[in-house]
């Protein structure tokens, strides 16, 4: 009797499913976007330079003290080697120093790479715009992003002098040559890094007096990449056994915001599906009070012959779990094609992309979703459904019939 | 024996602001297969009496037995049950449920008291056939006549056998013939299985074929009269 209640007015009736099913639709959009969006930034930062997992020696990461140092540079390797999980590595030298050319100084994070173990590791050789990714030359090649080059007004074969203590402690300087131009879209990250080889670098850090430290065995940050990123904690668990003098750490040690970002990408999309279920329980209450003030007489009547106020108010409760019932699935499928869309083709942001860039997120959104969404979804919406009908069905079952059979 | 048992009662409307006396004392006694018309003017209390009889409303102060039970004092949920098992409803405006069948209707009550599928079909094919309706079991409400409705409303009413069937106006938007029709079905029902039916109307064809009439003024009875 529910079911045939509902499409008693099927105009009615549709309406509410459409707005219950494109209030899911938005509600998995949001979500699927807001994830997408966070995916992005986290996966822009991993490629980067992040990687999953990081290692340094305790301290170094506070002030880029060179005093802090890996093991040698094959010893290290053969302990990364062993890792079950890895896929990729690059061991690297870190120096924080200063960039400067005839039109500017600009503080920058030096990194010195393999080029060979970098490409494998981070997408700079992709994101290459201008240039190569560096070619054989003689002299000292260096990677800068657009946003450095636009500010310190440097083209391809422009010179950069850069800065940074030595081992020593004495200030260095060094020419380089400009051999590649990068725009990975996070603006903070191009102003503020460049790429030189590791071999050049460390040639430069040691002091020209010390001769037994081996330029090749040098390094400071060991960057990894897993073959499933879900691995993560267990990999950081047993690189940390196999190095307990060192600090093994995972991309949201290394990078605390995007641990937040992570955890409150979680909290963004049940906001967004809290608040668009509650504008649906005032949509849905107010239909099913009308359903319900329109059958005063014939609920008057259910009563006197013997219908009892449990079932009474089943009954209501019931009509409107099936409007969530047949909406549900509607606005599901509508929100599974589109994140499926999205998922492949994307949404082109790029009015948008400054702002963007300079928060580190990427000109095109993929979305996103955990498969579990959709399941939160349809409990939610039939948690909704209940929650609106009850005011409805209170009102059905506080009805007289005396009053009701008599009223017009 | 009574089926329905009235002593002094009252019915008061709106105690605490302007009050209205709808009943002044009302004693009364219906036997079981009486064919009774309680018939007065508006306002004479008839459909008050009949609301009270029938458990929808309490009186003010009085004695109401039904069936050999207080009904006075019970509380709703139990006035709900009382009625389901014991009085069958035919209101004036027929009352079906939309969405149902003529049988659905008349099989609801039925369901109501969980019994089984195959008693109530049983039962609801029977009473429509009584009723003259066994050709219309499928039809909706929409699809009947005002006449037809009625009819179906009262094997709705028969089918749980209840002691009595209270008929508040049951011809009031039906044509003569309609009237006539329900109204050999109700006398033969009341002839032939021993059915108490308790009206109210002003129906004077309904008074005609009425064995007992009973006449209230001013909410009292005035005339206690069988024909």
């Amino acid at each position: 009797m529910a079911w045939r209640n509902v499409w008693r007015s099927p105009t009615r009736s549709w309406v509410v499913i459409s707005a219950i099913a494109l209030g899911i639709w938005a509600a998995l959009s949001l979500t699927g976007f807001a994830t997408g969006m966070m995916k992005s930034y986290v996966n822009s930062a991993i490629e980067n330079s992040v990687g999953h997992l990081q290692i340094h020696a305790p301290g170094f990461t506070e002030e880029y003290d060179l005093k802090y140092q890996l093991p040698p540079a094959p010893a290290l390797e053969e302990q990364l080697k062993a890792l079950p999980q890895l896929q990729a590595y690059s061991m690297r030298t870190v120096v924080s120093g200063m960039a400067s050319s005839s039109q500017g100084v600009r503080g920058v994070v030096v990194k010195g790479v393999v080029p060979g173990q970098e490409a494998t590791v981070s997408a700079i050789k992709e994101k290459l715009v201008e240039g190569e990714f560096f070619p054989e030359m003689r002299g000292n090649a260096v990677l800068v992003g657009q946003e450095l080059a636009e500010k310190l007004n440097l083209r391809l074969r422009s010179k950069l002098v850069l800065t940074f203590q030595g081992l020593d402690r004495e200030i260095t300087a060094a020419a380089f040559r400009v051999v590649g131009i990068f725009d990975t879209g996070n603006t903070p990250f191009d102003g503020g890094t460049v790429f030189v080889e590791r071999q050049d670098l460390n040639r430069l850090i040691i002091p020209q007096t010390d001769t037994t430290t081996v330029p090749s065995d040098l390094v400071y940050e060991a960057a990894l990449l897993l073959q499933d990123v879900d691995q993560v904690d267990t990999a950081a668990a047993l690189l940390q056994r196999a190095l307990p003098e060192e600090e093994v750490k995972t991309y949201r040690e290394v990078s605390p915001d995007l641990e937040l970002y992570e955890s409150q990408i979680k909290n963004v999309s049940m906001i967004y599906l809290v608040v668009i279920l509650l504008a649906l329980v005032f949509g849905i209450i107010n239909t099913m009070l009308m359903a319900v003030l329109e059958r005063i007489k014939e609920l008057g009547m259910l009563m006197a012959i013997g219908m009892n106020k449990l079932r009474v108010f089943s009954m209501i409760v019931l009509e409107t779990i099936m409007l969530g019932v047949v909406a549900t699935p509607i606005g599901l499928l509508l929100g599974y094609l589109t994140i499926n869309y999205v998922r492949e083709n994307g949404i082109n942001m790029s009015a948008y992309s400054e702002g963007m860039a300079s928060y580190g997120l990427s000109q095109v959104i993929y979305f996103d979703i955990e498969p579990g969404v959709y399941t939160e979804m349809a409990i939610g919406v039939f948690l909704t459904a209940i929650l609106a009908a009850i005011y409805p069905a209170l009102k059905a079952i506080r009805l007289k019939p005396v009053d009701a059979l008599h009223s017009f | 024996m009574a089926v329905i048992t009235t002593k002094g009662v009252e019915k008061v409307y709106n105690p605490n602001k302007i009050p209205v006396k709808a009943l002044k004392g009302v004693d009364l006694e219906i036997e079981a297969g009486e064919f009774t018309a309680i018939v007065g003017p508006s306002g004479s209390g008839k459909t008050t009496l009949l609301n009270i009889i029938g458990g929808l409303d309490r009186p003010t102060a009085g004695y109401v037995e039904v069936g050999g039970e207080d009904i006075a004092k019970m509380s709703d949920n139990e006035l709900i049950d009382f009625r389901k098992q014991h009085i069958g409803f035919v209101f004036q405006a027929y009352n079906l449920i939309p969405v149902l069948t003529a049988r659905e209707n008349v099989e609801f009550v039925m369901l109501l008291q969980k019994r089984s599928k195959s008693e109530r079909h049983a039962r609801a094919d029977e009473l429509l056939e009584a009723v003259g309706l066994q050709d219309k079991v499928n039809k909706r409400p929409a699809e009947l006549s005002g006449g037809q409705q009625q009819r179906v409303a009262v094997a709705r009413a028969l089918a749980p056998k209840p002691t009595f069937i209270l008929a508040d106006e049951p011809t009031a938007n039906l044509d003569s013939e309609s009237t006539s029709n329900l109204l050999d079905i109700m006398a033969r029902l009341n002839q032939e299985e021993g059915i108490t039916f308790v009206f109210s109307t002003h129906d004077q064809r309904v008074i005609d074929r009425a064995r007992r009439v009973v006449t209230l003024v001013d909410g009292k009875v005035d005339k206690d009269v069988r024909q």
